[in-house]
Protein backbone atom coordinates (compact mmCIF):
# COMPACT_ATOMS: atom_id res chain seq x y z
CA UNK A 1 0.00 0.00 0.00
CA UNK A 2 1.30 3.42 -0.92
CA UNK A 3 1.73 6.11 1.69
CA UNK A 4 -1.26 8.43 2.03
CA UNK A 5 -1.32 11.90 0.46
CA UNK A 6 -2.20 13.47 3.79
CA UNK A 7 -1.41 11.91 7.14
CA UNK A 8 -2.54 13.62 10.33
CA UNK A 9 -0.93 12.07 13.42
CA UNK A 10 -1.94 12.76 17.01
CA UNK A 11 -2.63 16.43 16.44
CA UNK A 12 -3.87 18.49 19.39
CA UNK A 13 -4.79 22.12 19.77
CA UNK A 14 -6.08 23.90 22.85
CA UNK A 15 -7.63 27.33 22.88
CA UNK A 16 -7.42 28.47 26.48
CA UNK A 17 -8.74 25.53 28.43
CA UNK A 18 -10.75 24.12 25.55
CA UNK A 19 -9.34 21.21 23.56
CA UNK A 20 -10.56 22.02 20.05
CA UNK A 21 -8.61 19.17 18.53
CA UNK A 22 -7.45 16.36 20.79
CA UNK A 23 -5.12 13.62 19.59
CA UNK A 24 -6.61 13.56 16.14
CA UNK A 25 -5.31 11.13 13.53
CA UNK A 26 -6.47 10.34 10.03
CA UNK A 27 -5.08 9.59 6.63
CA UNK A 28 -6.33 10.54 3.20
CA UNK A 29 -5.26 8.52 0.20
CA UNK A 30 -4.60 10.16 -3.13
CA UNK A 31 -7.44 10.35 -5.62
CA UNK A 32 -10.30 9.94 -3.15
CA UNK A 33 -13.14 12.19 -2.14
CA UNK A 34 -13.41 12.07 1.63
CA UNK A 35 -16.25 13.45 3.71
CA UNK A 36 -15.36 14.90 7.10
CA UNK A 37 -18.40 14.89 9.35
CA UNK A 38 -19.20 15.42 12.98
CA UNK A 39 -21.51 17.46 15.20
CA UNK A 40 -21.00 21.19 15.68
CA UNK A 41 -17.92 21.84 17.76
CA UNK A 42 -16.34 18.50 16.90
CA UNK A 43 -13.20 20.31 15.73
CA UNK A 44 -13.56 19.93 11.97
CA UNK A 45 -12.83 23.54 11.08
CA UNK A 46 -10.06 23.73 13.67
CA UNK A 47 -8.47 20.67 12.14
CA UNK A 48 -8.57 22.31 8.70
CA UNK A 49 -6.91 25.42 10.15
CA UNK A 50 -4.17 23.21 11.62
CA UNK A 51 -3.61 21.35 8.35
CA UNK A 52 -3.55 24.49 6.20
CA UNK A 53 -1.20 26.42 8.49
CA UNK A 54 -3.59 29.05 9.84
CA UNK A 55 -3.14 27.61 13.33
CA UNK A 56 -0.16 25.78 14.73
CA UNK A 57 -0.89 22.55 16.61
CA UNK A 58 0.34 22.18 20.20
CA UNK A 59 1.56 18.72 19.31
CA UNK A 60 1.38 16.13 16.56
CA UNK A 61 2.35 16.12 12.91
CA UNK A 62 0.73 16.67 9.54
CA UNK A 63 2.48 15.12 6.57
CA UNK A 64 1.42 16.06 3.05
CA UNK A 65 2.97 14.29 0.07
CA UNK A 66 5.85 13.19 2.27
CA UNK A 67 6.56 16.62 3.76
CA UNK A 68 5.81 17.94 7.23
CA UNK A 69 3.37 20.86 7.22
CA UNK A 70 3.52 21.88 10.87
CA UNK A 71 5.40 25.14 11.23
CA UNK A 72 4.93 26.24 7.63
CA UNK A 73 2.99 29.34 6.63
CA UNK A 74 -0.36 28.97 4.84
CA UNK A 75 1.02 30.41 1.58
CA UNK A 76 3.92 27.94 1.60
CA UNK A 77 1.50 25.05 2.20
CA UNK A 78 -0.65 26.35 -0.65
CA UNK A 79 2.29 26.38 -3.01
CA UNK A 80 2.91 22.73 -2.10
CA UNK A 81 -0.47 22.01 -3.70
CA UNK A 82 -3.07 22.31 -0.96
CA UNK A 83 -6.01 24.67 -1.39
CA UNK A 84 -8.73 25.07 1.21
CA UNK A 85 -11.95 27.06 1.43
CA UNK A 86 -13.72 28.67 4.36
CA UNK A 87 -17.28 28.32 5.60
CA UNK A 88 -18.22 31.58 3.93
CA UNK A 89 -17.02 32.30 0.39
CA UNK A 90 -13.99 34.57 0.48
CA UNK A 91 -13.94 36.27 -2.88
CA UNK A 92 -11.67 39.27 -3.46
CA UNK A 93 -14.56 41.64 -3.39
CA UNK A 94 -13.20 44.63 -5.29
CA UNK A 95 -11.62 42.56 -8.02
CA UNK A 96 -13.62 41.59 -11.08
CA UNK A 97 -14.81 38.00 -11.28
CA UNK A 98 -12.30 37.16 -13.99
CA UNK A 99 -9.48 38.71 -11.97
CA UNK A 100 -10.48 36.51 -9.04
CA UNK A 101 -9.92 33.48 -11.24
CA UNK A 102 -6.71 34.98 -12.67
CA UNK A 103 -5.25 35.47 -9.21
CA UNK A 104 -6.40 31.93 -8.41
CA UNK A 105 -4.08 30.64 -11.12
CA UNK A 106 -1.17 31.73 -8.96
CA UNK A 107 1.27 32.61 -11.70
CA UNK A 108 3.53 33.95 -8.96
CA UNK A 109 6.59 34.67 -11.08
CA UNK A 110 4.64 37.37 -12.90
CA UNK A 111 4.06 39.32 -9.74
CA UNK A 112 7.53 40.76 -9.38
CA UNK A 113 7.69 44.56 -9.41
CA UNK A 114 10.81 44.40 -11.51
CA UNK A 115 9.24 42.19 -14.19
CA UNK A 116 6.09 44.33 -14.23
CA UNK A 117 8.18 47.39 -14.99
CA UNK A 118 10.64 45.89 -17.43
CA UNK A 119 8.58 43.35 -19.36
CA UNK A 120 5.01 44.49 -18.84
CA UNK A 121 4.06 43.95 -22.47
CA UNK A 122 5.23 40.36 -22.35
CA UNK A 123 3.26 39.70 -19.16
CA UNK A 124 0.18 41.12 -20.84
CA UNK A 125 0.66 38.86 -23.85
CA UNK A 126 1.15 35.83 -21.62
CA UNK A 127 -2.07 36.61 -19.80
CA UNK A 128 -4.01 37.29 -22.99
CA UNK A 129 -2.90 33.89 -24.27
CA UNK A 130 -4.57 32.28 -21.29
CA UNK A 131 -7.82 34.18 -21.71
CA UNK A 132 -9.65 31.55 -23.74
CA UNK A 133 -8.90 28.88 -21.19
CA UNK A 134 -10.26 31.14 -18.45
CA UNK A 135 -13.37 31.99 -20.48
CA UNK A 136 -14.11 28.28 -20.93
CA UNK A 137 -13.59 27.65 -17.26
CA UNK A 138 -15.94 30.47 -16.32
CA UNK A 139 -18.58 29.36 -18.79
CA UNK A 140 -18.32 25.94 -17.20
CA UNK A 141 -19.19 27.44 -13.81
CA UNK A 142 -21.94 29.64 -15.28
CA UNK A 143 -19.96 32.79 -14.64
CA UNK A 144 -19.42 33.90 -18.22
CA UNK A 145 -22.14 36.54 -17.99
CA UNK A 146 -20.53 38.19 -14.99
CA UNK A 147 -16.85 38.01 -15.89
CA UNK A 148 -16.35 41.77 -15.68
CA UNK A 149 -18.47 42.38 -12.63
CA UNK A 150 -17.08 43.26 -9.22
CA UNK A 151 -17.03 40.01 -7.24
CA UNK A 152 -18.87 41.64 -4.34
CA UNK A 153 -21.89 41.98 -6.66
CA UNK A 154 -22.34 38.24 -7.09
CA UNK A 155 -25.12 36.28 -5.42
CA UNK A 156 -24.26 33.82 -2.67
CA UNK A 157 -24.54 30.89 -5.06
CA UNK A 158 -22.37 32.56 -7.69
CA UNK A 159 -19.74 33.19 -5.06
CA UNK A 160 -19.71 29.45 -4.29
CA UNK A 161 -19.24 28.70 -7.98
CA UNK A 162 -16.52 31.34 -8.24
CA UNK A 163 -14.70 29.52 -5.46
CA UNK A 164 -14.77 26.34 -7.54
CA UNK A 165 -13.62 28.16 -10.66
CA UNK A 166 -10.74 29.60 -8.67
CA UNK A 167 -9.78 26.17 -7.32
CA UNK A 168 -10.03 24.61 -10.78
CA UNK A 169 -7.67 27.24 -12.16
CA UNK A 170 -5.22 26.66 -9.30
CA UNK A 171 -5.11 22.88 -10.02
CA UNK A 172 -4.31 21.78 -6.46
CA UNK A 173 -3.26 18.29 -5.46
CA UNK A 174 -5.47 18.37 -2.39
CA UNK A 175 -8.62 20.47 -1.93
CA UNK A 176 -10.26 20.89 1.45
CA UNK A 177 -13.78 22.30 1.27
CA UNK A 178 -15.28 23.66 4.48
CA UNK A 179 -19.06 23.40 4.14
CA UNK A 180 -19.37 24.16 0.43
CA UNK A 181 -23.15 23.70 0.68
CA UNK A 182 -23.74 26.40 3.30
CA UNK A 183 -26.64 28.61 2.20
CA UNK A 184 -26.98 26.83 -1.12
CA UNK A 185 -30.30 25.76 -2.66
CA UNK A 186 -30.83 22.10 -3.60
CA UNK A 187 -30.50 22.65 -7.34
CA UNK A 188 -27.21 24.48 -7.01
CA UNK A 189 -26.24 21.75 -4.52
CA UNK A 190 -26.37 19.27 -7.42
CA UNK A 191 -24.03 21.49 -9.37
CA UNK A 192 -21.61 21.66 -6.45
CA UNK A 193 -21.65 17.87 -6.11
CA UNK A 194 -20.77 17.71 -9.78
CA UNK A 195 -18.00 20.30 -9.29
CA UNK A 196 -16.46 18.13 -6.59
CA UNK A 197 -16.48 15.09 -8.87
CA UNK A 198 -14.89 17.25 -11.57
CA UNK A 199 -12.12 18.24 -9.20
CA UNK A 200 -11.48 14.56 -8.61
CA UNK A 201 -11.42 13.85 -12.34
CA UNK A 202 -8.96 16.70 -12.79
CA UNK A 203 -6.61 14.92 -10.41
CA UNK A 204 -7.29 16.55 -7.09
CA UNK A 205 -7.93 14.68 -3.90
CA UNK A 206 -10.86 16.28 -2.07
CA UNK A 207 -11.84 16.51 1.60
CA UNK A 208 -15.35 17.87 2.20
CA UNK A 209 -16.69 19.05 5.53
CA UNK A 210 -20.45 18.93 5.37
CA UNK A 211 -23.50 18.42 7.55
CA UNK A 212 -25.71 17.24 4.72
CA UNK A 213 -25.38 13.46 5.07
CA UNK A 214 -27.24 12.43 1.89
CA UNK A 215 -24.89 14.74 0.00
CA UNK A 216 -21.85 13.14 1.67
CA UNK A 217 -23.18 9.67 0.89
CA UNK A 218 -23.64 10.54 -2.75
CA UNK A 219 -20.40 12.42 -3.28
CA UNK A 220 -17.76 10.79 -1.11
CA UNK A 221 -15.81 7.54 -1.42
CA UNK A 222 -15.02 7.50 2.25
CA UNK A 223 -16.08 9.26 5.44
CA UNK A 224 -14.16 10.44 8.49
CA UNK A 225 -16.22 11.09 11.61
CA UNK A 226 -15.03 13.48 14.29
CA UNK A 227 -16.37 14.12 17.75
CA UNK A 228 -14.92 16.07 20.71
CA UNK A 229 -11.77 16.91 18.80
CA UNK A 230 -10.73 13.50 17.60
CA UNK A 231 -11.54 11.05 14.85
CA UNK A 232 -13.90 8.37 16.10
CA UNK A 233 -14.33 6.45 12.87
CA UNK A 234 -13.15 6.30 9.28
CA UNK A 235 -14.55 4.12 6.52
CA UNK A 236 -17.27 3.69 3.96
CA UNK A 237 -20.59 5.33 4.62
CA UNK A 238 -22.45 2.02 4.85
CA UNK A 239 -20.12 0.66 7.52
CA UNK A 240 -20.48 3.79 9.61
CA UNK A 241 -24.25 3.74 9.50
CA UNK A 242 -24.19 0.83 11.92
CA UNK A 243 -21.36 2.17 14.09
CA UNK A 244 -22.90 2.98 17.47
CA UNK A 245 -20.30 5.61 18.36
CA UNK A 246 -21.08 7.50 15.19
CA UNK A 247 -24.79 7.28 15.71
CA UNK A 248 -24.39 8.44 19.31
CA UNK A 249 -22.21 11.34 18.38
CA UNK A 250 -24.70 12.53 15.83
CA UNK A 251 -27.96 11.80 17.54
CA UNK A 252 -27.00 12.08 21.19
CA UNK A 253 -27.04 9.25 23.66
CA UNK A 254 -29.98 8.93 26.02
CA UNK A 255 -27.88 7.17 28.66
CA UNK A 256 -25.65 10.17 29.24
CA UNK B 1 0.44 86.35 -10.43
CA UNK B 2 2.31 84.09 -12.82
CA UNK B 3 4.92 83.50 -10.14
CA UNK B 4 2.17 82.68 -7.71
CA UNK B 5 0.67 80.06 -10.00
CA UNK B 6 4.08 78.62 -10.80
CA UNK B 7 4.64 78.14 -7.09
CA UNK B 8 1.26 76.53 -6.49
CA UNK B 9 1.51 74.18 -9.44
CA UNK B 10 5.03 73.17 -8.44
CA UNK B 11 3.86 72.31 -4.94
CA UNK B 12 0.82 70.49 -6.30
CA UNK B 13 3.02 68.41 -8.63
CA UNK B 14 5.35 67.51 -5.75
CA UNK B 15 2.44 66.57 -3.52
CA UNK B 16 0.93 64.50 -6.31
CA UNK B 17 4.09 62.36 -6.34
CA UNK B 18 3.75 61.95 -2.57
CA UNK B 19 0.05 61.11 -2.93
CA UNK B 20 0.83 58.44 -5.54
CA UNK B 21 3.10 56.78 -3.00
CA UNK B 22 0.59 57.01 -0.16
CA UNK B 23 -2.15 55.66 -2.41
CA UNK B 24 -0.10 52.56 -3.19
CA UNK B 25 0.10 51.84 0.53
CA UNK B 26 -3.51 52.71 1.35
CA UNK B 27 -5.43 52.39 -1.91
CA UNK B 28 -3.82 49.22 -3.19
CA UNK B 29 -2.62 47.43 -0.07
CA UNK B 30 -5.28 48.82 2.27
CA UNK B 31 -2.86 49.96 4.97
CA UNK B 32 -3.79 53.35 6.41
CA UNK B 33 -0.27 54.58 6.95
CA UNK B 34 0.37 57.74 8.94
CA UNK B 35 4.14 57.89 8.75
CA UNK B 36 4.51 58.77 5.07
CA UNK B 37 4.94 62.45 5.87
CA UNK B 38 8.07 61.54 7.84
CA UNK B 39 9.44 59.77 4.76
CA UNK B 40 8.73 62.89 2.76
CA UNK B 41 10.48 65.10 5.36
CA UNK B 42 13.40 62.70 5.59
CA UNK B 43 13.71 62.93 1.79
CA UNK B 44 13.86 66.73 2.06
CA UNK B 45 16.44 66.73 4.86
CA UNK B 46 18.65 64.08 3.29
CA UNK B 47 18.67 65.78 -0.10
CA UNK B 48 19.56 69.07 1.54
CA UNK B 49 22.40 67.81 3.73
CA UNK B 50 23.88 65.99 0.76
CA UNK B 51 23.87 69.01 -1.53
CA UNK B 52 24.28 72.26 0.43
CA UNK B 53 27.78 71.59 1.76
CA UNK B 54 29.38 71.96 5.16
CA UNK B 55 27.37 73.59 7.93
CA UNK B 56 28.59 76.94 9.24
CA UNK B 57 28.61 77.32 13.04
CA UNK B 58 26.34 77.51 14.95
CA UNK B 59 24.36 75.44 12.45
CA UNK B 60 25.00 71.70 12.69
CA UNK B 61 23.82 68.78 10.60
CA UNK B 62 25.09 65.42 9.41
CA UNK B 63 27.03 64.76 6.19
CA UNK B 64 27.28 68.28 4.75
CA UNK B 65 28.19 66.93 1.32
CA UNK B 66 28.22 68.72 -1.96
CA UNK B 67 26.85 66.02 -4.25
CA UNK B 68 25.20 66.64 -7.61
CA UNK B 69 21.42 66.97 -7.11
CA UNK B 70 20.29 63.77 -8.93
CA UNK B 71 22.79 61.65 -6.99
CA UNK B 72 21.65 63.22 -3.72
CA UNK B 73 17.99 62.52 -4.51
CA UNK B 74 18.71 58.89 -5.35
CA UNK B 75 20.68 58.45 -2.13
CA UNK B 76 17.92 60.20 -0.17
CA UNK B 77 15.38 57.76 -1.59
CA UNK B 78 17.63 54.87 -0.59
CA UNK B 79 17.86 56.20 2.98
CA UNK B 80 14.08 56.73 3.15
CA UNK B 81 13.38 53.21 1.88
CA UNK B 82 15.83 51.79 4.41
CA UNK B 83 14.00 53.66 7.15
CA UNK B 84 10.62 52.50 5.89
CA UNK B 85 12.01 48.96 5.80
CA UNK B 86 12.44 49.09 9.58
CA UNK B 87 9.09 50.71 10.36
CA UNK B 88 7.26 48.55 7.83
CA UNK B 89 8.84 45.37 9.17
CA UNK B 90 7.52 46.21 12.63
CA UNK B 91 4.12 47.57 11.63
CA UNK B 92 3.20 45.13 8.86
CA UNK B 93 4.38 41.88 10.40
CA UNK B 94 1.17 41.12 12.23
CA UNK B 95 -0.61 44.44 12.81
CA UNK B 96 -3.54 45.45 10.65
CA UNK B 97 -6.03 48.26 10.29
CA UNK B 98 -6.19 50.59 13.28
CA UNK B 99 -3.31 48.83 15.06
CA UNK B 100 -1.12 49.35 12.02
CA UNK B 101 -2.14 53.02 11.86
CA UNK B 102 -1.38 53.58 15.54
CA UNK B 103 2.06 52.04 15.13
CA UNK B 104 2.89 54.25 12.16
CA UNK B 105 1.51 57.26 14.03
CA UNK B 106 3.90 56.47 16.87
CA UNK B 107 6.74 56.17 14.38
CA UNK B 108 6.06 59.52 12.71
CA UNK B 109 5.91 61.42 15.99
CA UNK B 110 9.05 59.67 17.23
CA UNK B 111 10.86 60.78 14.07
CA UNK B 112 9.40 64.27 14.36
CA UNK B 113 10.55 64.81 17.93
CA UNK B 114 13.92 63.18 17.28
CA UNK B 115 14.55 65.58 14.39
CA UNK B 116 13.33 68.55 16.41
CA UNK B 117 15.28 67.82 19.59
CA UNK B 118 18.44 66.06 18.47
CA UNK B 119 20.27 69.04 17.00
CA UNK B 120 23.33 67.29 15.47
CA UNK B 121 21.02 65.49 13.04
CA UNK B 122 19.34 68.28 11.06
CA UNK B 123 20.00 71.32 13.24
CA UNK B 124 16.98 70.59 15.41
CA UNK B 125 14.28 73.18 15.85
CA UNK B 126 15.93 75.75 13.60
CA UNK B 127 16.21 73.41 10.67
CA UNK B 128 18.45 73.23 7.65
CA UNK B 129 18.74 75.98 5.10
CA UNK B 130 20.71 76.60 1.94
CA UNK B 131 19.91 76.55 -1.73
CA UNK B 132 19.71 73.28 -3.55
CA UNK B 133 20.07 74.17 -7.20
CA UNK B 134 19.45 71.21 -9.48
CA UNK B 135 20.00 73.31 -12.60
CA UNK B 136 23.48 74.39 -11.67
CA UNK B 137 22.81 78.11 -11.18
CA UNK B 138 23.16 80.91 -13.69
CA UNK B 139 19.43 81.39 -14.20
CA UNK B 140 17.29 84.28 -13.13
CA UNK B 141 14.89 83.70 -10.26
CA UNK B 142 11.86 83.47 -12.54
CA UNK B 143 13.49 81.35 -15.22
CA UNK B 144 14.64 78.94 -12.55
CA UNK B 145 11.16 78.54 -11.14
CA UNK B 146 9.51 78.04 -14.52
CA UNK B 147 12.11 75.45 -15.43
CA UNK B 148 11.76 73.78 -12.08
CA UNK B 149 7.99 73.55 -12.50
CA UNK B 150 8.59 71.84 -15.82
CA UNK B 151 11.05 69.49 -14.15
CA UNK B 152 8.56 68.63 -11.39
CA UNK B 153 5.81 67.97 -13.92
CA UNK B 154 8.18 65.67 -15.81
CA UNK B 155 9.06 63.75 -12.66
CA UNK B 156 5.35 63.52 -11.82
CA UNK B 157 4.62 62.20 -15.31
CA UNK B 158 7.36 59.59 -14.97
CA UNK B 159 6.13 58.59 -11.51
CA UNK B 160 2.56 58.38 -12.80
CA UNK B 161 3.54 56.20 -15.78
CA UNK B 162 5.45 53.81 -13.54
CA UNK B 163 2.71 53.63 -10.89
CA UNK B 164 -0.06 53.26 -13.47
CA UNK B 165 1.90 50.48 -15.13
CA UNK B 166 2.32 48.68 -11.80
CA UNK B 167 -1.31 49.28 -10.94
CA UNK B 168 -2.57 47.28 -13.91
CA UNK B 169 0.18 44.65 -13.70
CA UNK B 170 -0.22 41.22 -12.10
CA UNK B 171 1.57 42.73 -9.09
CA UNK B 172 -1.05 45.46 -8.67
CA UNK B 173 -3.84 42.90 -8.97
CA UNK B 174 -2.25 40.59 -6.42
CA UNK B 175 -1.75 43.41 -3.90
CA UNK B 176 -5.44 44.31 -4.19
CA UNK B 177 -6.40 40.68 -3.69
CA UNK B 178 -4.35 40.73 -0.49
CA UNK B 179 -6.15 43.93 0.52
CA UNK B 180 -9.60 42.44 -0.12
CA UNK B 181 -8.99 39.18 1.73
CA UNK B 182 -5.65 38.24 3.23
CA UNK B 183 -6.63 34.73 4.21
CA UNK B 184 -7.90 33.91 0.73
CA UNK B 185 -4.70 35.39 -0.73
CA UNK B 186 -2.54 33.14 1.42
CA UNK B 187 -4.72 30.16 0.53
CA UNK B 188 -3.72 30.87 -3.07
CA UNK B 189 -0.03 30.98 -2.28
CA UNK B 190 0.56 34.65 -1.65
CA UNK B 191 2.93 35.76 1.08
CA UNK B 192 0.76 38.48 2.58
CA UNK B 193 3.52 40.24 4.49
CA UNK B 194 5.85 40.31 1.51
CA UNK B 195 3.12 41.69 -0.78
CA UNK B 196 2.29 44.49 1.64
CA UNK B 197 5.93 45.13 2.50
CA UNK B 198 7.01 45.57 -1.12
CA UNK B 199 4.14 47.98 -1.73
CA UNK B 200 5.02 49.87 1.43
CA UNK B 201 8.65 50.29 0.43
CA UNK B 202 7.74 51.41 -3.09
CA UNK B 203 5.28 53.95 -1.72
CA UNK B 204 7.84 55.20 0.81
CA UNK B 205 10.36 55.55 -2.02
CA UNK B 206 7.93 57.82 -3.88
CA UNK B 207 7.50 59.86 -0.70
CA UNK B 208 11.28 60.21 -0.50
CA UNK B 209 11.40 61.26 -4.15
CA UNK B 210 8.75 63.92 -3.50
CA UNK B 211 10.93 65.10 -0.60
CA UNK B 212 13.91 65.31 -2.93
CA UNK B 213 11.91 67.58 -5.25
CA UNK B 214 10.66 69.70 -2.37
CA UNK B 215 14.25 70.21 -1.16
CA UNK B 216 15.05 71.99 -4.40
CA UNK B 217 11.88 74.06 -4.17
CA UNK B 218 12.29 75.52 -0.70
CA UNK B 219 15.43 77.10 0.70
CA UNK B 220 14.93 76.08 4.31
CA UNK B 221 13.31 73.19 6.08
CA UNK B 222 12.64 72.95 9.80
CA UNK B 223 10.13 71.16 12.03
CA UNK B 224 7.95 74.25 11.64
CA UNK B 225 7.54 73.41 7.96
CA UNK B 226 6.12 69.97 8.39
CA UNK B 227 3.65 68.46 10.78
CA UNK B 228 2.75 64.76 10.68
CA UNK B 229 -0.93 65.75 10.61
CA UNK B 230 -0.53 67.28 7.16
CA UNK B 231 -0.87 63.77 5.78
CA UNK B 232 -4.65 64.20 6.09
CA UNK B 233 -4.59 66.74 3.28
CA UNK B 234 -3.04 64.04 1.13
CA UNK B 235 -5.65 61.53 2.21
CA UNK B 236 -8.28 64.11 1.28
CA UNK B 237 -6.66 64.40 -2.16
CA UNK B 238 -6.70 60.63 -2.64
CA UNK B 239 -10.34 60.43 -1.53
CA UNK B 240 -11.42 63.21 -3.86
CA UNK B 241 -9.53 61.85 -6.86
CA UNK B 242 -10.22 58.16 -6.40
CA UNK B 243 -8.51 55.77 -4.06
CA UNK B 244 -6.59 53.11 -5.97
CA UNK B 245 -6.66 54.92 -9.30
CA UNK B 246 -3.35 56.69 -10.04
CA UNK B 247 -5.02 59.04 -12.53
CA UNK B 248 -7.57 60.01 -9.91
CA UNK B 249 -4.90 60.51 -7.29
CA UNK B 250 -3.04 63.00 -9.48
CA UNK B 251 -6.28 64.79 -10.30
CA UNK B 252 -7.30 64.87 -6.64
CA UNK B 253 -3.92 66.23 -5.60
CA UNK B 254 -4.27 69.18 -7.95
CA UNK B 255 -7.90 69.80 -6.98
CA UNK B 256 -7.26 69.69 -3.26
CA UNK B 257 -3.95 71.46 -3.37
CA UNK B 258 -4.83 74.23 -5.76
CA UNK B 259 -8.53 74.46 -5.02
CA UNK B 260 -8.54 73.99 -1.32
CA UNK B 261 -5.24 74.61 0.31
CA UNK B 262 -4.40 77.65 -1.81
CA UNK B 263 -7.79 79.17 -2.50
CA UNK B 264 -8.84 79.03 1.12
CA UNK B 265 -5.86 81.20 1.98
CA UNK B 266 -8.06 84.04 0.78
CA UNK B 267 -10.47 83.50 3.65
CA UNK B 268 -10.10 86.79 5.53
CA UNK B 269 -8.77 86.66 9.06
CA UNK B 270 -9.77 89.59 11.24
CA UNK B 271 -6.74 91.28 12.76
CA UNK B 272 -7.91 90.39 16.24
CA UNK B 273 -8.22 86.71 15.32
CA UNK B 274 -5.38 85.80 12.97
CA UNK B 275 -5.83 82.08 13.59
CA UNK B 276 -9.35 82.09 12.13
CA UNK B 277 -8.32 81.65 8.48
CA UNK B 278 -6.04 78.63 8.96
CA UNK B 279 -8.55 77.07 11.35
CA UNK B 280 -11.37 77.47 8.82
CA UNK B 281 -9.14 75.86 6.22
CA UNK B 282 -8.71 72.77 8.38
CA UNK B 283 -12.45 72.64 8.95
CA UNK B 284 -13.14 72.89 5.23
CA UNK B 285 -10.73 70.06 4.47
CA UNK B 286 -12.47 67.96 7.10
CA UNK B 287 -15.81 68.85 5.56
CA UNK B 288 -14.53 67.92 2.11
CA UNK B 289 -13.50 64.47 3.37
CA UNK B 290 -16.90 63.93 5.00
CA UNK B 291 -18.83 65.04 1.91
CA UNK B 292 -16.75 62.89 -0.42
CA UNK B 293 -17.21 59.85 1.81
CA UNK B 294 -20.94 60.44 1.91
CA UNK B 295 -21.69 61.22 -1.71
CA UNK B 296 -18.88 59.75 -3.75
CA UNK B 297 -16.85 57.39 -1.60
CA UNK B 298 -14.82 55.97 -4.45
CA UNK B 299 -13.78 59.41 -5.69
CA UNK B 300 -14.09 61.27 -8.98
CA UNK B 301 -12.19 58.55 -10.88
CA UNK B 302 -12.85 55.30 -9.03
CA UNK B 303 -10.45 52.39 -8.95
CA UNK B 304 -10.41 50.56 -12.25
CA UNK B 305 -11.81 47.08 -12.39
CA UNK B 306 -9.68 44.60 -14.31
CA UNK B 307 -11.70 43.10 -17.17
CA UNK B 308 -11.41 40.35 -19.73
CA UNK B 309 -10.32 42.62 -22.55
CA UNK B 310 -13.66 42.54 -24.37
CA UNK B 311 -15.21 45.71 -22.93
CA UNK B 312 -15.43 48.87 -24.98
CA UNK B 313 -13.58 51.48 -22.99
CA UNK B 314 -15.32 54.76 -22.40
CA UNK B 315 -13.14 57.81 -22.60
CA UNK B 316 -12.42 59.21 -19.18
CA UNK B 317 -14.51 62.41 -19.39
CA UNK B 318 -17.41 60.17 -20.35
CA UNK B 319 -16.71 57.89 -17.42
CA UNK B 320 -16.44 60.85 -15.07
CA UNK B 321 -19.89 62.00 -16.12
CA UNK B 322 -21.58 58.62 -16.08
CA UNK B 323 -20.09 56.87 -13.11
CA UNK B 324 -21.37 57.65 -9.69
CA UNK B 325 -20.30 56.42 -6.33
CA UNK B 326 -19.61 52.75 -5.94
CA UNK B 327 -21.42 51.75 -9.12
CA UNK B 328 -18.38 53.24 -10.84
CA UNK B 329 -17.15 51.67 -14.02
CA UNK B 330 -19.00 48.42 -13.83
CA UNK B 331 -20.73 47.54 -17.05
CA UNK B 332 -24.45 47.00 -17.30
CA UNK B 333 -23.97 43.27 -16.93
CA UNK B 334 -24.86 43.30 -13.28
CA UNK B 335 -28.43 44.28 -13.91
CA UNK B 336 -28.84 42.43 -17.17
CA UNK B 337 -27.71 38.98 -16.30
CA UNK B 338 -27.57 36.02 -14.13
CA UNK B 339 -28.66 37.27 -10.75
CA UNK B 340 -31.17 34.45 -10.64
CA UNK B 341 -29.84 32.24 -13.34
CA UNK B 342 -27.39 30.30 -11.26
CA UNK B 343 -29.64 27.30 -11.05
CA UNK B 344 -29.79 25.29 -14.23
Amino acid sequence: MTSPLLAVKDVSKHFGGVAAVNGCSMSISEGSVVGLIGPNGAGKSSLIDLISGFERPDSGSVVFAGRELVGRRPDVISRMGLIRTFQTPREWRDLSVIDNVRVGRSALSRESIWRSLTSGARLRREEAAENQELFDLMAHYRLDGVRNVRASGLSGGQKRLLEFARIASAKPRLTILDEPMGGVNPVLGERIGEAIRELKRAGSTVVVVEHNLPFIEKTCDEVVVMDLGSVIAQGHFDELRNNTRVVDAYLGNDDE
Amino acid sequence: MLQYWTAILTEAAIFAVLALGIDMIWGWAGDFDLSAYAYFALGVYMTMVMTIGKPQAPVVYILGWHLPYPVAVILAVVVVVAFAAIIGAIALRSLREVYFSITTLGAVWAIYYAVENYTPLFNGYNGVYGLVDPLGGGLSYNAYHYLFLGFCLLVLLAAYVVVQHLSTSPFGRMVRAVRDDERAASVYGRNVFWAKYRTYLFGAGLAGLAGGLFAAYIGAFSPLDWKPTEIFVLYAAILVGGRGNPKGVVLGSFIVYVGFVEMTRYIPSPAARPELGPALRQILIGLLIVLMLKYRPSGLLPEKLGDDGTIRRRSWPERLLRSSGTASNEPELLQGSSKDEVAP
